[in-house]
C-alpha cells in the first residue's frame, strides 16, 4: 500500500479492522508514523488498544481509559498492540488484513478470557449460529 | 410458501417482540391515571420507533456495519464514547427492569416471592443467550408473548363505552386534579416505551449478523409496518383496559399484579394464566434482547468480535460483557428496589438518551457513499427530521420535567 494519500483522521482513525478471514480484530485508536528520507511523516503501523486511545481522548476521560487498558493487560506488556502497514491488505469503509487475527498479536485479553473464563463454560465451542 | 411462512412469523414477532415491561407499565399506569388522553402518544411512538427501526435496519443490511460501529466513525471516538456510557447505563437500567418483571410475573404465577426468582431467571437467561439460536430465541418468546392479545379479548368483554373511549383518546386534555408537568411526564414515559433504543440496537446487530441482502430488506420492512402497529393496537388496548377498570376509582397501578387485574376481571383465571405467559414471555425475550445489547455495544465501539455467529470462545471479550452485565443486573434486582419504578427511570431515561443513537443512524442513512441507491428518499427524510426535533425536545424536556413533578408523584 505504499505511497498512497489518505486522510489519516477522516480515512483511518477508528475504522473497524477485519483479518484476511472478515473476523473483527478491532479499531485503528491510533497511528504510528516514521519519518522517511525526504523527511515526510508516514505511517508504518496501526495502533489499538485503549493504551493508545486514551491519550487522543484527552481529559479525564482519557486517563482513565489508559488505567482501565493498564489493569487489563494481562501480560503486563507497556507496549501498545500494533499492526504494521506491510500487513494492510485493503483501506475502505474498513481497514482489511492480508494475515489471519491471531498473527496479529493484538488479542492478549481476548485470549486471556477466553482461557480463563469462556473455555471453562459448557459449551462455549459449540457451533457456530 | 416458505416465504409466506417467513414474512408471517416474523409480523407475530414483531407484535409480541413490541411490548415488554416498560411498556406493560407505562400504558397501565396512564391508563388507569389519565383514561385514553395519552393513546396519542402510543401513536406518536410508534410511528417514531417504525421509522427509526426501518432506517437502522437499512444501513446494517446495506453497509453490514451495525449501530455502535458507525457511532464512533461518525461522531469521533470522544463523544462516541460518552455516547457509550449513557447508551450502556440506559440499556442496563432496561435489563435490570425487564429481569425484575420476569420474576415478578413467576411471583404472580407462583406466589413465591421474586427475588427469589431473580437469581434463577438471571441463570436460565445466560442458558438461551449461552445455547440458543438467534431465530429460535427470537420466535419462540415473540410468538408466547402474543398471549398479551387476552388484552384485547378482555377490553371487548369488559363492554366499555366505546364511543367515549375514543373521543377521549382523540380528544386529549388533562384529566381533573392532574397537572400539565405530569400529564407530559408520563407522555415521554410512553414515548421512552415505545422507542426504546435497546430495539434498534439489536434489530441492527441482528441484520449484520444474519447477513441480510436488500432481499431481506423487504421482509423485515413488512414486519416493522406491520407487527409494530399491530404490537401499538396491544399497547392501546393494556391502557383501555386500565382507564376501564381503575380510573373510575381513581386506583392508581404501581404493582405489575394490577396490570393484569382487568384481564382477570373480564376473562377469570384461565384469561390471567394466558396474560401471566405473556407477561413472562415479553419481558424474557426484552430480557435477552437487552443482555445481548450490552454486549453489541461495548464490542461494536471497540471493534471485537460479537454476537452469536460466532463460536462463544471466538468472541470472548463479548460473552465476558454479556456475562458481567447480567451479574450486575441481577444485583441491581436483588437490592429490593422496586421494579416498577426501575422500569419508570429506565423508560424515561430512554426516551432522553435518543438522539444518542437517531441523529448518527440519520446522517449514514443519508449518506451516498454508505448506501449507494439506498439513501434515504424525501419523504423518509421528511419524517425522519420532525422526529429528530421531537426527539431533540423530548430529550430536552426530560430532566428538567422529572425535577419539577418529583418523577411523576
Amino acid at each position: 500500500m505504499a505511497g498512497r494519500m489518505l486522510d489519516a483522521g477522516l480515512d483511518l482513525l477508528d475504522r473497524q479492522i477485519l483479518d484476511s478471514n472478515d473476523t473483527p480484530v478491532g479499531k485503528v485508536d491510533d497511528l504510528e508514523f516514521t519519518l522517511d528520507d525526504y523527511g515526510r511523516a508516514v505511517v508504518t503501523s496501526l495502533l489499538l488498544g485503549p493504551l493508545v486511545l486514551g491519550p487522543r481522548l484527552g481529559g479525564h476521560l482519557g486517563a482513565w481509559v489508559v488505567g482501565i487498558g493498564r489493569r487489563l493487560r494481562p501480560d503486563g506488556d507497556p507496549e501498545p498492540a500494533r499492526i504494521s502497514i506491510d500487513d494492510v491488505r485493503e483501506f475502505g469503509s474498513t481497514v482489511k488484513l492480508r494475515i489471519p487475527v491471531e498473527d496479529t498479536g493484538t488479542q492478549a485479553l481476548e485470549t486471556w478470557l477466553r482461557t480463563k473464563i469462556v473455555l471453562r463454560l459448557p459449551g462455549a465451542t459449540h457451533e457456530a449460529q | 410458501m416458505k416465504r409466506l411462512l417467513g414474512v408471517t412469523l416474523g409480523i407475530l414477532t414483531a407484535i409480541g417482540g413490541f411490548v415488554d415491561i416498560g411498556d406493560l407499565v407505562a400504558n397501565s399506569l396512564t391508563g388507569a391515571r389519565f383514561g385514553m388522553s395519552l393513546a396519542w402518544v402510543v401513536i406518536v411512538g410508534v410511528i417514531g420507533i417504525i421509522v427509526f427501526a426501518e432506517m437502522a435496519g437499512r444501513v446494517a443490511t446495506v453497509s453490514q456495519r451495525p449501530v455502535f460501529d458507525l457511532v464512533r466513525e461518525r461522531l469521533g471516538a470522544r463523544t462516541a464514547l460518552v455516547n457509550l456510557g449513557a447508551s450502556f447505563f440506559v440499556n442496563f437500567l432496561t435489563l435490570a427492569a425487564e429481569l425484575g418483571g420476569v420474576a415478578l410475573a413467576l411471583q404472580l404465577a407462583t406466589s413465591v416471592n421474586y427475588l427469589l426468582w431473580v437469581p434463577i431467571v438471571a441463570f436460565l437467561l445466560w442458558v438461551v443467550i449461552w445455547h440458543w439460536k438467534f431465530e429460535t430465541m427470537e420466535r419462540v418468546y415473540g410468538l408466547l408473548g402474543l398471549a398479551l392479545l387476552g388484552f384485547i379479548v378482555a377490553l371487548w368483554k369488559l363492554g366499555p363505552d366505546w364511543s367515549t373511549l375514543f373521543s377521549n383518546a382523540t380528544h386529549p386534555s388533562v384529566p381533573h386534579g392532574e397537572g400539565h408537568p405530569t400529564w407530559f411526564y408520563y407522555a415521554i414515559a410512553l414515548f421512552g416505551a415505545a422507542m426504546t433504543p435497546y430495539e434498534v440496537f439489536f434489530f441492527s446487530s441482528g441484520a449484520v449478523e444474519e447477513k441480510w441482502t436488500t432481499k431481506d430488506l423487504m421482509t423485515s420492512r413488512l414486519n416493522v409496518y406491520i407487527g409494530f402497529p399491530l404490537g401499538a393496537v396491544l399497547s392501546l388496548s393494556i391502557m383501555a383496559c386500565s382507564a376501564v377498570v381503575f380510573q373510575p376509582h381513581g386506583i392508581q397501578v404501581d404493582h405489575l399484579g394490577q396490570v393484569g387485574l382487568p384481564v382477570s376481571i373480564a376473562l377469570g383465571k384461565l384469561g390471567l394464566a394466558a396474560i401471566l405467559l405473556g407477561f413472562f414471555a415479553a419481558t424474557f425475550g426484552a430480557a435477552i434482547e437487552t443482555s445481548m445489547s450490552a454486549g453489541y455495544t461495548i464490542a461494536q465501539y471497540f471493534g471485537w468480535a460479537w454476537g452469536k455467529l460466532v463460536r462463544p470462545a471466538q468472541a470472548a471479550r463479548y460473552h465476558t460483557v454479556v456475562l458481567l452485565t447480567l451479574f450486575a443486573a441481577t444485583g441491581l434486582a436483588l437490592s429490593t428496589i422496586d421494579p416498577v419504578k426501575v422500569t419508570e427511570y429506565s423508560i424515561v431515561l430512554s426516551a432522553a438518551a435518543l438522539p444518542l443513537t437517531y441523529f448518527p443512524i440519520l446522517v449514514v442513512a443519508n449518506d451516498r457513499q454508505f448506501m449507494g441507491s439506498h439513501v434515504n428518499s424525501k419523504f423518509t427524510n421528511g419524517i425522519a427530521l420532525i422526529y429528530l426535533l421531537i426527539i431533540l425536545v423530548v430529550s430536552v424536556a426530560t430532566i428538567p420535567l422529572m425535577l419539577a413533578t418529583k418523577a411523576g408523584m
